[in-house]
């Protein structure tokens, strides 16, 4: 039997975005996104990032019912010219990959050497323990203040898909300088906050290489969507136990955004547990 | 069976006769003689061309070279995808051999327009081809088999899988890859097919979702099937001509195929269906 997660909207009269959370667990306890819940998780993300003045919009794809979440940010970043990576040979951005189920290589990490930089919003790799206060304006523009390099001014560019094949959603993005020029592998590592980077690099969870969009056919970077089901499973299952409404994109996101420095405001929490934000409780 | 059997050789073994030119644009010490290959169907062109960047590379000076890459009739070729399915999409139904454009520099005004795609153009090293390679493979076993086959094998079986692929080993391969192939026979086939269909008449790259190979009524789902809830426009209307065909490995498999039974015999070796829906020639 098909799993199926859900999150439908308990419906009725304006302010009414509680939600409501069932799931069918299936006898293998794997937590799945069907499309048709994912869809409906991003339109709820959408109505929150709204109000929120987040910045995300959907994006439909021509001719189909297919389409996913997008987000621009500005972003003034200083990018150390020297490589973060060895791709020759070592092949690191894909010894990574392969070590999904294996300790990753070390190797990419003898030839990193001091380096660069959080992006200005420095804030997003202290992920949600975060003043959000700053948040609302997305074309952040201050510069960091780390030596050596240059600074520039960049477009992030986020889209988040869904991939059938895994039932979790997928995060695709690209960088590129305002003359037009994308970045590559490397430039785009460089601008990982360092912590995050040693993390990613260390862990099997996320890997980040360049795809094929599946939608559009251009070149994107991508975070692996393979482990998602494995780091999301305790918050779903924490969910279903105390018997908090959750969305499972927004709770995605919140996990692997701050990875490449995109944020998401604590905000959208109080928008999703207004009850909890009223302060009325349940016992565990 | 022993039929079955056979097909999974041919498919293995299905080569494509390629000629190489260099690009006209390209600086060059002296003329360059095209140089002749058979390409496997079932591989990459990063793993199979060494031999082609070395004999070009001959009559070239060191500062003119950046990456190469390889272009048919203004259409650049995407690194990632199998040999044969460029060949099926791009250049089915024309006269052998294939003639392939190569190129080192990137800028090239015949594509310039592509060459925001360089990224998917070229690869850095066999272990990026390896990376990708073993993510489809895992992709699809996600799709078989919610991905306990393949997290079940060593790496030493997946580290087989792709030696397999690129020292052209069929029983290497398949030593293991029968493991990929398997299912518990009550279910009658896999959880989902791993496909992707392909086409040049839009923007996007392929149609990947999820499908069945059997209903839950118990019916077998047969190509014809797929392309009806997946690519409707790909199927003759009643009383029509035919203004698609269907091709996977370079033939046209009967749409009454059943589905189960093409992704365990026609999937290329990332366990995926590849379909390349192409306008019929007219002629």
């Amino acid at each position: 039997m098909k799993p199926i997660f859900s999150c439908s909207d308990r419906g009725g009269g304006p302010g009414s975005e509680y939600l409501d959370l069932f799931m069918m667990l299936p006898a293998e306890m794997s937590w799945m996104l069907d499309e048709q819940s994912f869809c409906h998780c991003c339109q709820l993300l959408l109505q929150w990032s709204q109000q929120l003045k987040d910045g995300w919009s959907w994006e439909g794809v021509q001719g189909s019912e297919d389409g996913y979440l997008r987000k621009t940010v500005l972003r003034s970043v200083v990018i150390d010219s020297s490589p973060v990576w060895d791709l020759e040979g070592s092949g690191s951005q894909s010894d990574t990959h392969t070590s999904c189920h294996s300790r990753p290589d070390q190797q990419g990490q003898e030839t990193e050497q001091a380096l660069c930089v959080a992006p200005e919003d420095g804030d997003s790799v202290r992920g949600d323990i975060d003043d959000d206060d700053d948040d609302d304006d997305d074309d952040d523009d201050g510069v960091c203040t780390v030596s050596g390099g240059s600074g520039q001014v960049l477009q992030y560019e986020y889209h988040i898909l869904f991939s059938c094949s895994y039932g979790t959603p997928v995060l695709y993005f690209r960088a590129v300088t305002l003359e037009g020029r994308s970045l590559s592998l490397e430039e785009v590592w460089s601008s990982v906050h360092q912590n995050f980077r040693l993390r990613l690099q260390q862990s099997p969870l996320n890997t980040i290489t360049l795809q094929e969009h599946p939608l559009l056919g251009q070149p994107f970077f991508m975070l692996h969507p393979c482990r998602t089901e494995e780091f999301m499973r305790p918050v779903l299952q924490a969910a279903q136990n105390q018997h908090r409404p959750v969305n499972y994109v927004l709770s995605w996101l919140s996990v692997v955004g701050p990875l490449v420095g995109l944020e998401v405001p604590l905000k959208y929490s109080t928008l999703l547990h207004p009850a909890a934000s009223l302060g009325s409780t349940e016992p565990d | 069976m022993a039929d079955d059997k056979d097909v999974l050789r041919d498919v293995w073994f299905g080569r494509i006769p390629t000629c190489f030119t260099l690009n006209q644009d390209e600086v060059t010490e002296r003329e360059a003689e095209p140089y002749y290959l058979l390409l496997p169907r079932v591989s990459y062109l990063p793993l199979v061309t060494d031999k082609v960047k070395k004999h070009f590379l001959k009559v070239m000076k060191a500062e003119d070279v950046e990456e190469m890459w390889l272009e048919y009739e203004g259409t650049p070729l995407k690194w990632h995808y199998p040999i044969g399915v460029l060949f099926d999409l791009h250049a089915s139904n024309t006269v052998l051999p294939w003639s392939i454009t190569v190129h080192f520099k990137f800028f090239c005004p015949l594509v310039a327009k592509k060459l925001q795609y360089r990224d998917l153009l070229h690869c850095t090293s066999n272990s990026v081809i390896e990376a990708h390679f073993m993510s489809s493979i895992k992709e699809a076993d996600a799709l078989k088999h919610k991905s306990q086959v393949v997290n079940d094998m060593q790496k030493k079986d997946h580290k087989q899988l792709w030696m397999g692929l690129q020292n052209d080993k069929f029983d290497q391969f398949w030593a293991i890859n029968r493991k990929l192939m398997e299912y518990p026979t009550e279910e009658g086939g896999f959880r989902y097919i791993p496909f992707r269909i392909y086409q040049t008449m839009s923007d996007r790259p392929f149609i990947q979702k999820l499908f069945r190979p059997v209903s839950p009524e118990g019916n077998v789902h047969t190509l014809g099937d797929l392309l009806k809830e997946m690519y409707p426009a790909a199927l003759p209307n009643d009383g029509e001509q035919k203004r698609y065909q269907v091709v996977i490995h370079g033939i046209e498999p009967l749409l009454e195929t059943p589905l189960q039974w093409l992704s365990e015999h026609l999937s290329h070796p990332d366990n995926f269906l590849h379909i390349c829906v192409i306008p019929t020639p007219t002629d």
